[in-house]
């Protein structure tokens, strides 16, 4: 029988599916019968999700295109 | 880089001044014997051209055996020097001074020269205690090391280094120190270390046949791609240190190596050459039967078969190669494209860390000047987009640093070791991305990322906001694999926590 911190500590590759087969079975058992960590297993999940269809930090098109510029006047500035 | 071939020779040149202060023996016959001079430089940088006749020669002027086991050593010390300073990119401390032209190039001889050249003091392992160890761990005091009898206090020292380096250290398998002793010193074409670190790789249950192929060509044996560029690493270390850049070592990281194993693999290649010059210098004999020579006539395959195989790698397709190639050579316009096809992903990495737009914008501008200034640099062993995330990253993080120097951004993880305990623990809405706007969550979770530490948050940033693979992240940030996804475990729940306030499901009976 594993732990709820025995859970966490593989939880990352658990996540990211490369725990090796005996450990997966190991792992799903303890989610079978722990609710604290089915439901740290889903959320986790959903704030991966989340976090990258956030569109976070994008900057717009339009509002690019100055810096970009701005950046290639500058390297062009310099060249002799 | 021109630098890494004059550090090479300068090196030399400065341990043998300083050889020359030291050992009072030795400087009272330098005047008339340069001879030992230009044998030291030439058992430095062409050791297989060493053969008996040449300490013959010295020994028949009348230098002393200890002085020519002297000069070996110290050689083979500058060797060891300069393969180190050579894998961890060292700046010279002293501007460099004018160097002698080296030593007219191909003398190598394919033949097999054995000694021993010098008189040998019997040392015994019951008496002599670095013996010992040896046969503790080799199963028997190998001859290059009998050979040096001369010398106890140089033979402590180096059974010292052997231990440390090789024996103690834990960042690199022992399995893969040895895979560099063989595919070093083959490249170096030093039979004798080759049959001794198979021999002793064999008694540890390797085969011998294999320990041979490695040493011939690691490509002919079954590992893993990360072991045999490990070990390409340690080759061109030896064969091209002219060479040798940064890039290298990023190329380690992105197979996953972390900084202590890259200075493992150095330290051991460097040890290697070490053992490999003082074995010409003293010729010791071989302890097994060679099964075949590693001494080559003419060009060394090991460099024609690294540039081959760099060549395969380039292929690996790189969709911004053309451009690069092209904005190498001066075409502005290439470099234009680069910069407006990743402008979105800099920007992103720097906002995310700076947290500032106007700061973020500054360090974009810096990112690109700084890439368009080291382009020459890039050996595209990278993708270009890792190279330039990297550098992004780099550059935020040292204007974070700059900023709260409190806030530790390299520090160990030892807080990610301990259990990470979960506070919120309340199940979450089926279709949280349904709960709130889009621009209502990209707030929440703008707000969280910024929230965390600077060292959870760039791995955040790169894994899942731009979405590198673990390898290329770990890469740029110079973390191992290992590392890497243990800060961003530890980052993703740091986020789950702050978000679950706004997506659990509500209490029963309370309504939304």
């Amino acid at each position: 029988m594993i732990s709820c911190a025995d859970f966490m500590a593989e939880l990352g590759n658990y996540l990211d599916d490369q725990v090796a087969a005996e450990v997966r079975q190991q792992l799903e058992n303890h989610l079978s019968h722990c609710q604290t960590c089915q439901v740290v297993v889903d959320s986790t999940r959903k704030t991966v999700t989340i976090v990258t269809d956030s569109g976070s930090f994008d900057l717009p098109e339009t509002a690019m295109k100055p810096l970009t510029e701005q950046i290639m006047n500058k390297i062009r500035s310099q060249q002799p | 880089m021109g630098y890494l071939r004059e550090v090479d020779a300068s090196l030399s040149f400065q341990s043998f001044a300083t050889f020359r202060e030291h050992f009072g023996f030795v400087s009272k016959q330098w005047g008339a014997q340069t001879d030992l001079l230009d044998f030291a430089v030439r058992l430095g940088s062409q050791g297989t051209s060493i053969s008996s006749e040449d300490v013959g020669r010295l020994l028949g002027a009348g230098l002393s055996d200890e002085a020519v086991l002297e000069a070996v050593l110290v050689a083979a010390w500058a060797n060891f020097c300069s393969t180190l300073s050579t894998g961890i990119g060292t700046e010279p401390d002293f501007a460099l001074p004018g160097l002698p032209a080296s030593p007219a190039d191909s003398q190598s001889s394919t033949h097999e020269c054995w000694g021993p050249y010098l008189k040998t003091v019997p040392l015994r392992p019951a008496e002599f205690a670095p013996f010992a160890i040896l046969v503790d761990h080799f199963g028997f005091v190998p001859s290059l090391f009998r050979s040096q009898g001369l010398r106890p206090d140089a033979l402590a020292a180096e059974v010292s280094a052997l231990q440390a380096i090789l024996l103690t250290g834990s960042a690199l398998k022992r399995a893969q120190k040895e895979g560099i002793l063989l595919a070093a010193s083959g490249a170096n074409q030093n039979t004798y270390c080759v049959v001794v670190f198979a021999e002793v790789s064999g008694a540890l249950g390797t085969p011998v046949e294999d320990s041979y192929q490695t040493a011939m060509d690691h490509r002919q044996v079954a590992l893993v791609e990360s072991e045999h560029a490990l070990l390409d690493f340690a080759i061109k270390l030896i064969l091209e240190p002219a060479g040798f850049t940064q890039q290298d070592v990023d190329l380690l990281r992105t197979q996953g190596f972390n900084d202590e194993q890259v200075l493992d693999a150095v330290a051991v290649t460097a040890l290697t050459r070490f053992l490999n010059t003082v074995q010409w210098g003293v010729g010791a004999v071989p302890d097994f039967a060679p099964r075949q020579s590693f001494r080559r006539a003419g060009n060394n395959p090991h460099l024609s078969s690294t540039e081959s195989r760099r060549t395969q790698r380039e292929e690996i397709s790189d969709p911004d190669a053309g451009l690069v190639e092209k904005a190498k050579s001066g075409d502005l316009d290439a470099f234009q494209a680069l910069v407006e096809r990743h402008s979105k992903r800099v920007y992103r990495t720097l906002l995310g860390l700076l947290g500032d737009a106007d700061q973020a914008r500054d360090a974009m501008q810096d990112t690109f000047l700084k890439a368009f200034q080291h382009l020459g640099g890039f050996e595209s062993r990278s993708k270009f987009c890792t190279w330039l995330v990297t550098i992004a990253s780099n550059t935020g993080l040292q204007l974070l640093r700059e900023r709260r120097p409190i806030e530790s951004l390299d520090s160990s993880d030892s807080e990610s070791d301990e259990a990470f305990r979960p506070r919120q623990i309340r199940a979450w809405t089926e279709n949280p991305e349904q709960m709130y706007a889009q621009t209502e969550r990209r707030a929440l979770v703008e707000r969280a990322v910024l929230a965390l530490p600077a060292k959870y948050r760039v791995v955040v940033l790169l894994r899942d906001i731009e979405q590198l693979p673990a390898e290329e992240a770990a890469a740029a940030l110079g973390l191992g694999v290992p590392a890497l996804k243990s800060r961003l475990l530890r980052g993703r729940l740091m986020l789950r926590e702050a978000l679950a306030p706004h997506f659990m499901k509500n209490p029963k009976g309370v309504s939304a």
